[in-house]
């Protein structure tokens, strides 16, 4: 797996440098209407919770699947392919 | 990282796809992981819940829309005709002036220190008898200070009402009344001259010299050295409306030259000669018909010292020879003279001395001159 590794490294490396990565992820901030949902379900959790006891893992085990689940279909088709064409289009470097 | 080896286009699409799905989850896992601490850090720092208001407090800070009111709700103008009791001196003060006051009130700030010094400075000039006139200029500055003008006020209805006697009411006056005849030294700080007139019987003004608000001199009481020496320094036209003399220089431009020439025939008889200033005042060169007249003059006063920019005292200092001037440029001038009158002879003085600084070498040249002719 070394090589796979090595190879998603490399695409990562190139997504960083072309800026790609950013721009992929401002398309699905953007296109992702899911915060102020995600927001107002905190807001619940932390009302329970109390705002001393709140951490950042608890956030993140709460918040990930939620939100790959969030997801519209279409943003995630969107991105996909934005995804290939970088890949196919960098695919000899 | 060599690129080569690992060339994209030899993975079948199904790894690209995996590729693919993988690069997105990570993109997807990246956000939230930034919403997450977005929000960690709202709710740490505290303002997660800032949006949040009741309607009550929201009904508190609706935008007001009155005639005459501002978005807040506040009255316009309202603090013009508000009053303010100042902490210090217990008045109540108009809003808008209640800074400037406080200033002056506490004697803080640039304006009030610089008024007060300039009354220091003022009080000692006055205490010490300058005759310059140009220090005392700030008098008349408009300065808020009800002080320095009951001062100056005071001082003019003195000199309104001087008389061969002394003014009686007036402090200053009382010490030198004591030493009528002969030597009188003021050995009080707050009188103004040495009176050091022997020769003069009279009892000279204390303060001839003192500025005050009138620019005049009552010449009723000048003895006669002291009216020579006024004369060859200042205009000296008596004014007809407050009967006094212009101390303004002799270039003045309120009086003529007919005028002051006049006014030196009266006091000092008919061989009075104006000290001619027009034409000489750029070069240091003397009038030679003056100088027979101030030759003799001269001769007769002793070492009398002419220079128009000595005040009074020094003049007085260098007759008798004791100068409690504390002028330094006083010493630094009579000096000077004596150097000039050893070299000379002559009066040269009066010609050259026009100028703030005599310059020593100017005067030698002519009786270089005298010398040779």
């Amino acid at each position: 797996m070394n090589k796979d590794t090595q190879m998603r490294a490399a695409i990562n490396h190139k997504l960083i440098e072309t800026g790609e990565r950013e721009c992929l992820k401002e398309a699905l901030r953007a296109k992702c209407g899911c915060k102020d949902q995600l927001q107002a379900h905190w807001e619940e959790v932390i009302k329970e919770k109390g705002l001393e006891h709140v951490t950042v893992d608890d956030l993140e085990a709460e918040v990930t699947p939620k939100g790959r689940a969030l997801v519209p279909d279409g943003v995630k088709k969107e991105l996909l392919r934005r995804i290939r064409t970088f890949l196919t289009q960098h695919a000899s470097l | 990282m060599k690129m080569e080896d690992m060339s994209l286009s030899g993975l079948d699409n199904s790894k690209l796809e995996a590729i693919a799905q993988e690069l997105y989850a990570d993109l997807v896992e990246d956000s939230c992981l930034g919403f997450c601490f977005e929000v960690h850090r709202a709710v740490k720092c505290g303002y997660f819940f800032l949006d949040d208001t009741d309607p009550d407090s929201m009904k508190d800070f609706e935008i007001v829309d009155q005639p005459g009111l501002d978005i807040f709700g506040q009255v316009f103008n309202q603090w013009k005709s508000k009053e303010c009791v100042c902490p210090n001196c217990s008045r109540s003060i108009a809003a808008s002036r209640f800074a400037p006051h406080l200033e002056k009130c506490l004697g803080m700030g640039r304006n009030s220190s610089r008024i007060a010094n300039r009354r220091i400075a003022n009080s000692n000039n006055m205490n010490k008898s300058e005759s310059d006139q140009e220090d005392n200029d700030d008098i008349n500055d408009n300065d808020w200070s009800y002080g320095s003008e009951k001062k100056a006020k005071k001082r003019k209805s003195d000199k309104l009402w001087y008389l061969p006697f002394q003014n009686p009411n007036s402090p200053r006056r009382s010490k030198s009344l004591k030493h009528k005849n002969g030597f009188s030294v003021c050995t009080s700080a707050s009188n103004t001259l040495p009176l050091l007139f022997s020769s003069s019987g009279e009892l000279s003004n204390s303060d001839p010299f003192k500025y005050n608000n009138s620019t005049g001199i009552s010449y009723e009481t000048l003895g006669p050295e002291e009216l020579r020496s006024l004369l060859t320094t200042q205009c000296g036209v008596i004014s007809e409306h407050t009967k006094k003399m212009c101390t303004r220089s002799l270039r003045c431009p309120q009086h003529t030259d007919e005028q002051r020439r006049t006014v030196r025939i009266y006091f000092l008889g008919p061989s009075a000669v104006l000290p001619e200033v027009e034409s000489s005042l750029d070069n240091d060169s003397f009038d030679m018909t003056d100088s027979q007249a101030l030759i003799s003059r001269l001769q007769w006063d002793g070492s009398s010292d002419l220079s128009p920019s000595d005040s009074g005292s020094s003049k007085t200092s260098e007759n008798q020879g004791w100068g409690l001037g504390t002028n330094s440029s006083e010493s630094r001038k009579t000096k000077k003279k004596k150097s000039h009158l050893s070299l000379v002879g002559t009066a040269s003085g009066l010609g050259s001395n026009k100028k703030k600084k005599p310059k020593p070498p100017a005067p030698p040249t002519p009786s270089i001159y005298d010398d040779i002719n």
